[in-house]
């Protein structure tokens, strides 16, 4: 199967791409060996809390949330932005114009990023959850954001007349809710913050959102385009697909208070966030339904193609952990779990499994068909999967079992504080394992990637070999 | 679904739903809470905080105790929260909008890898500002086997020239106490954060949340 460029007109648009997604997928891989290194840090912390116990930058309190910033921020949007890119141009059948700006503006996105880490690592971090960049570091994130997004639907608005793929509802939608997120969000809780009494429902809807409403919408349209794409056949149901996206935008924009059970408060604002997030069920079940099922019978493609193991390994992630929010959501099951090991698990398993191996299949697919070059190395994919898989999973495993005894143990009146911590101990120090082999893992993908591109450097010429990924 | 409008529209119809119920009516109705007067002390509830407890937000964000530590009593109908607290006297009770109206930002928290801190102020072992210092500096030295992270960088190491500060923190065991001669200061900023988290005390009674005063 002859998966490139297969018009001239395709040729073009790639071209046309080549140095701003480059630029996105280039740093989101420099963002993923920061922000893991940085995990790892703040996991080993949790269990020896001497190690590099000293000076103020190294503190739990400050690797923690730079860490989920660079992943969040710095890889998973960055890249996210990337894919949006070349998926709205690559669908729509036409090249982006006026590239220049959008290079611009992904440098600005990134160099924004940076000053944001420092700026937490630094002591000057606001300590709202996804929203510790400091004013002026949200605001240039904010403007970066507007000149991709408005290339982004500049690009969906001229494309080439014929039906719009699935891929594009969500690549819209995400670009529209994000600003829209970041802003209220900055303006209320940062910018010009609200009375203290009113930010906790807002902080939870905003840290919902954003997972839920930019950075799952991209990945839902990589893997609707990728699946389909790799296997040359048509998604399982088209009425599936209208149903999901509907459904998904409705329930999810509710779900941000089911976090906030028993907290302060109105009830109906818990009671309409656990409803939308049992709810929620349903579009997943039905995304699932359409991701997974177009891959019935073709399981043994998952062999040849890794862009595809990846994709599918994610989508199999976005069903586990949105089934494991809707458990959550239950206020007896919350009750027990909520502010243990557990929540920490499903996030790891949310950025690192769902959102980070969809974007690793979709970064797979796209590079070789940007610089016309194949990957260097296939063992270092394998390595990259297995590596990333088996540590992912067996923190996973870990932090949820341990946040359950965790969990258990803080809710029982009897047994001490302090009991509960060394319960999570162990689980915790096998996860601190893993943290450290998921820095290897993403070592792998940031070297691969790197070397490739290296070499089409040094060779000044892209070569016009075929690529199969 | 190939019309662009339609596309757009829906998108922002679910969003604007979300929108208005959790953000605009939290800011329209929680944003605007007031103060209200107690009628049996005359002050008014929840009560002012002091210049260096206010100050000591930036501190405790600085460095992100709120990773690790709620601020959040849940009912007792669904959690133990209250009933971990036995000693309490009025007993601790729940959590509320209002409870958040002086912190900025307000610190509800969503993890409890340390214990929650709605109600440090009140808890016997910190009997004095000296007792959170000793905390703050050696964690492990007040609590064995504690996984906080020791806050010394918020502390200055001194020689004693003449008479020992006033200010100097006394107590202090462990591999880092002060060598004979030496003392340890804190810094305006672990002032601030010790002023801070000794003001969080959640025992006033709201009409929304009533405090049972024991017999």
């Amino acid at each position: 199967m002859n998966l490139t460029s297969p018009t001239p007109a395709a040729d073009k648009v790639d071209a046309s791409l080549r140095l701003p997604v480059m630029i996105f997928f280039g740093c989101a891989a420099c963002w993923l060996v920061v922000g893991t290194f940085l995990a790892a840090i703040a996991a080993i912390k949790l269990v020896w809390p001497q190690f590099l116990d000293g000076p103020a930058f190294l503190t739990y309190g400050r690797i923690a949330p730079a860490a989920v910033n660079a992943l969040v921020y710095g890889w998973a949007s960055s890249a996210g932005l990337g894919v949006a890119l070349w998926l709205l141009a690559r669908l729509g059948r036409v090249p982006l114009t006026y590239a220049v700006l959008p290079v611009a503006a992904a440098i600005f996105w990134n160099f924004a990023v940076f000053l944001g880490i420092c700026a937490i690592v630094g002591g000057y971090s606001r300590s709202i959850f996804l929203l510790e960049f400091p004013g002026f570091v949200s605001g240039m994130l904010f403007v970066a954001y507007l000149f991709i997004a408005v290339w982004g639907i500049v690009l969906f608005r001229n494309r080439t007349p014929g039906a719009v793929f699935v891929s594009s509802w969500y690549l819209v939608a995400a670009l529209l809710w994000f600003p829209w997120l970041y802003f209220t969000a900055n303006a209320l809780l940062i910018w010009h913050p609200v009375s203290g009494s009113a930010q906790a429902p807002i902080g939870a809807w905003f840290s919902s959102g954003i997972l839920s409403l930019w950075l799952a919408p991209v990945a839902l349209a990589a893997a609707f385009y990728l699946i389909p794409q790799i296997l040359g056949r048509r998604l399982v149901s088209y009425n599936l697909s209208l149903l999901g996206f509907w459904s998904f935008a409705l329930f999810a924009a509710w779900t941000g208070t089911s976090r906030l059970i028993g907290g302060p408060i109105p009830a109906w604002m818990v009671s309409v966030g656990v409803v939308a997030a049992i709810l929620l069920f349903i579009p997943v079940l039905v995304i699932s339904i359409n991701l997974l099922g177009t891959m019935k019978g073709s399981f043994e493609a998952l062999n040849w193609s890794p862009s595809l193991l990846f994709t599918v390994t994610g989508a199999g992630a976005f069903l586990l952990v949105y089934v494991e929010g809707a458990l959550l959501a239950f206020p007896s099951v919350a009750a027990l779990f909520d502010f243990t090991d557990v929540l920490i698990g499903q996030g790891a398993l949310f950025l690192l499994g769902f959102i980070s191996m969809i974007f690793f299949g979709a970064i797979y697919y796209i590079v070789p068909r940007l610089i016309g070059r194949d990957w260097q190395c296939d063992g270092l994919i394998r390595w990259h999967f297995w590596l990333f898989v088996s540590a992912l999973s067996v923190a996973y495993v870990c932090l949820t079992f341990g946040g359950m005894v965790q969990g258990f143990a803080l809710g029982d009146p009897g047994v001490r504080f302090e009991s509960s911590v060394g319960f999570a101990t162990p689980f915790r120090l096998v996860s601190a394992l893993c943290a450290i082999a998921l820095v290897f893992a993403s070592k792998c993908f940031a070297h691969l990637f790197f070397r490739t591109v290296l070499a089409v450097l040094e060779e000044r010429k892209p070569s016009s070999q075929p690529v199969t990924v | 679904m190939n019309r662009m409008p339609l596309l757009i529209f829906g998108t922002f119809l679910t969003f604007a739903s979300a929108w208005l119920g959790l953000v605009a009516y939290p800011y329209l109705t929680l944003g605007h809470l007031e103060p209200v007067v107690d009628e049996n002390t005359g002050g008014v509830n929840p009560p002012p905080l002091s210049g260096l407890a206010v100050a000591g937000q930036k501190v405790y964000a600085a460095n992100g105790c709120v990773y690790c530590h709620s601020q959040d009593i849940r009912p007792a109908y669904l959690t133990s929260d209250i009933a971990r607290e036995p000693e309490a006297d009025p007993q601790v009770r729940r959590t509320v909008a209002r409870d958040y109206l002086r912190f900025q930002p307000a610190f509800v928290g969503s993890m409890r890898i340390g214990q929650d801190l709605a109600n440090y102020g009140l808890e016997k072992r910190v009997a004095s500002l000296n007792d959170i210092h000793r905390h703050l500096y050696d964690p492990r030295s007040v609590v064995s086997g504690s996984i906080m992270p020791s806050y010394r960088y918020l502390y200055k190491m001194q020689k004693i020239s003449g008479e020992p500060s006033n200010a100097a923190v006394s107590g202090l065991t462990g591999p880092h106490a002060p060598a004979a001669g030496f003392e340890v200061v804190p810094t305006e900023d672990a002032k601030v954060l010790a002023a801070y988290l000794l003001s969080l005390k959640r025992n006033y009674p709201l009409p929304e949340a009533p405090v049972e005063v024991k017999e």
